[in-house]
């Protein structure tokens, strides 16, 4: 990997640090913010999903673990918010080889490793929801204290950058990973598994690397949303939600990819934000326009966005 | 809507009328914006839909009889936000509401909207005025913008034990066994940890705590197993279907209880539930928020909801009371100004009185209107009456129910 390389990633990360000092309107920021979120947690999923070949359904357990986590020890235990952060990134990695070693080693794929994936982050919302700890139904409130030292920022765009930071990192992190020899590994398992195994791929170790990799980033996005919002509940945290929207961005964007996951974030939300300022009176617009985008690209191949564009381009 | 739809032709008539006018003042004062946050899509939508409607409701009504006095007869207008549901969507909102300007915002329905979009209006010291969302948690956070007209949990479950204590007493103490069936989340576990701590000091014995899950697709073990108890009271405490499910299939094996007493349930309150199994909901009481019956303003708004066919909820009265709150509150800071109406808000007494909801003199303490109560209903004949406190009942408890 030369610097050159990096170079669409500094560019890209160059122009979103600018929005803060160009842009006053905090709903800029705050979408952006929001979009750097949503584009963490894609990044995560494209890791397994994206270069692994292994579609998660669940990615909701890795988030909402990073963001419990996050949110429990500062809450219930006063530590600081920043090892906190970085506790809830380790267990959400944990998580990820844990889940990852349990359907792996079965050797479920497909649509039973997403079903199996689906039915852990289930059984952790209904934990959550029951469970002490986690402040149950009632959620869990991290008390506003505006100061750097708390992780929290007074501005919205200083948050912006804070975000940003770990979405480049993750940008970062994914190229070196597709030059490196998991990557590698890791795009041969998701061609041909049994050809891979065959070539001496350990399959289930290269799979459990990219589960680790890909939990501890979803799980990063997690905690940054508790620091964002301050507020947890299960729904929030382990709801399905989130494991869609970490999957549509992606897919939309192009899997497997470095940019797919960041882009498919800003087309989907973007566009959803654009129908609702035009056509704000009518309520689920948005929802329409985002459910119209992801037919065209299932329906289109080369299923994402970016590779619609190229077909059109050429003679 | 109907504000927001004024078109060219409208303009127009509206201009002609000005010029024909004499003059009467100088120019028409500006409207206040006025921020109102509600979930129209999703999971909440019915509810944001009737909150959103109570708000509109109280905005034409001072719209149409000349705007607020204080600021020149300046109107009202509403910013609405759809918080679809989620706190980022209310958080989002909140922030378009900041940028257009808005004098405060109310509304928010559920408890995580609401704390997620108070706390970020606080950033702008914005007012911002919970109509529903009942958690403790929003009023003890130290935020000086939040304000909630209604009550909260701990004093919702208070008043609901001291009223069935008051309800049994009258009847000559009639109940004395009880039967808990409570959803196995936090509000419905929580519910049950409370009233098997409280019950028995009040002297009633809890014979069993049932807890089933939610969602809950058959309730006929449960309906047995209260047969076989034979409880002279059911307190139910689940979501909209699960109580609908339990209180049709007790209705179907005929397990007619002495009464059946519910705390913030989804659905002993509601006009769907009424209306679609009038059997089933029959005498079946709930403690929650409702509007006052004896206020003839009451008995005029259901009549504009009913006239739009649509049901009397407790959303509605509980947006149109917050709307007027904010309403007195720039009435008696006298201009538009975020800081002037925070201050008038902290400061609203006994004065204040275009509200609707069953509560005695207006006080706020850290934020919390101190006299924010939930009153106790009765499904009666097919209509939802209040039986408790005596205040404000329009109708007689029955209890114990016989037959």
């Amino acid at each position: 990997m030369t610097p050159r390389d990096l170079l669409p990633i500094l560019a890209f990360a160059a122009v979103v640090a600018l929005a803060p000092l160009l842009v006053t309107s905090n709903v800029v920021l705050n979408f952006l913010v929001f979009t750097m979120i949503i584009a963490l947690a894609a990044q995560g999923w494209n890791l397994l999903g994206g270069y692994g070949g292994q579609y998660s359904f669940g990615h909701a357990a890795f988030f909402g673990t990073g963001a419990y986590l996050t949110a429990i020890l500062q809450v219930r235990y006063g530590m600081n918010a920043y090892p906190a952060f970085a506790a809830g990134i380790g267990v959400a990695a944990l998580v990820g080889l844990a889940i990852g070693f349990l359907a792996f080693r079965s050797g479920l794929r497909g649509s039973y490793f997403a079903l199996v994936t689906l039915a852990f982050a289930e059984v952790f919302r209904v934990l959550a929801n029951a469970s002490e700890v986690t402040g149950g139904a009632a959620g869990i409130l991290i008390r506003l204290r505006a100061d750097p030292a708390n992780f929290q920022f007074a501005e919205r765009g200083t948050f912006l950058w804070v975000a940003l930071a770990l979405v480049t990192l993750a940008l970062v992190a994914t190229l070196m990973l597709e030059r490196s020899r998991l990557g590698a590994q890791l795009v041969a398992v998701r061609e041909n598994e049994a050809a891979a195994q065959a070539l001496g791929v350990d399959v289930l170790a290269v799979k459990l690397r990219a589960i680790a990799l890909s939990a501890g980033m979803t799980g990063a996005a997690g905690g940054l949303y508790a620091q964002y919002f301050l507020y947890l509940d299960a729904n929030i945290a382990y709801g399905t939600w989130i494991s869609v929207e970490a999957l549509l961005a992606p897919i939309v964007g192009g899997a497997g990819t470095v940019f797919g996951p960041v882009l498919g974030a800003v087309i989907l939300h973007g566009l959803a934000e654009a129908t609702k300022s035009i056509a704000g009176s009518i309520p689920g617009i948005d929802l329409v326009v985002f459910g119209i985008v992801l037919i065209l690209v299932v329906r289109y191949p080369p299923r994402d966005l970016p590779g619609l564009l190229r077909r059109r381009r050429r003679p | 809507m109907s504000g927001m739809m004024m078109g060219r032709r409208g303009l127009m008539l509206a201009s002609a009328a000005g010029l024909s006018a004499p003059r009467v003042a100088g120019a028409q004062a500006p409207a206040v914006k006025l921020g109102i946050l509600q979930p129209v899509t999703g999971a909440l939508s019915q509810d944001g839909e009737y909150g959103r409607l109570g708000a509109e409701l109280a905005i034409n009504e001072i719209n149409a009889s000349g705007g607020l006095r204080a600021l020149g007869g300046a109107r009202i207008e509403m910013v609405f936000g759809d918080a679809r549901s989620n706190p980022e969507g209310g958080v989002a909102e909140v922030e378009k509401m900041q940028a257009e300007g808005v004098v405060a915002v109310v509304g928010g329905f559920a408890s995580p909207i609401c704390l997620a979009a108070s706390q970020a209006a606080s950033r702008y010291d914005l007012p911002y005025i919970v109509d529903v969302g009942v958690s403790d948690q929003i009023v003890s956070r130290g935020l000086t913008n939040t304000f909630r007209f209604g009550p909260g949990f701990g004093v919702v479950t208070q008043t609901a034990l001291d009223n069935l204590v008051a309800l049994n007493d009258a009847a000559g103490k009639p109940a004395r066994t009880v039967v808990i069936v409570h959803e196995d989340g936090l509000f419905g576990s929580g519910m049950a940890r409370l009233l098997n701590a409280e019950l028995p000091k009040r002297g009633f014995e809890v014979m069993e705590t049932i807890a089933h899950p939610t969602p809950a697709r058959d309730m006929n073990n449960v309906a047995l197993r209260i047969r076989a108890l034979r409880p002279d009271l059911v307190i139910p405490s689940s979501y909209y279907a699960e109580f609908v499910l339990l209180s049709r299939t007790m209705q179907q094996q005929r397990i007619r209880p002495k009464g059946i007493y519910c705390v913030l349930n989804g659905a002993a309150s509601n006009f769907r539930f009424v209306r679609e199994f009038p059997d089933a909901a029959n005498l079946v009481m709930d403690c929650n928020h409702w509007a006052d019956p004896r206020k003839p303003k009451t008995a005029e708004l259901r009549r504009a909801v009913e006239a739009q066919n649509r049901f009397w909820l407790y959303n509605t009265p509980l947006n149109y009371s917050a709307v007027m709150l904010v309403a007195d509150a720039l009435e008696r800071a006298g201009r538009a100004d975020r800081a002037a109406v925070l201050q008038a808000l902290a400061a609203t007494d006994g004065r204040f009185e275009r509200h609707i909801m069953p509560y005695g003199a207006t006080r706020f303490v850290n934020g919390q209107n101190q006299a924010g109560q939930p009153v106790n209903t009765q499904v009666q004949g097919g209509d939802i009456k209040v039986i408790f406190p005596r205040d404000f009942a329009d109708a007689q408890p029955v209890f114990p129910v016989t037959g």
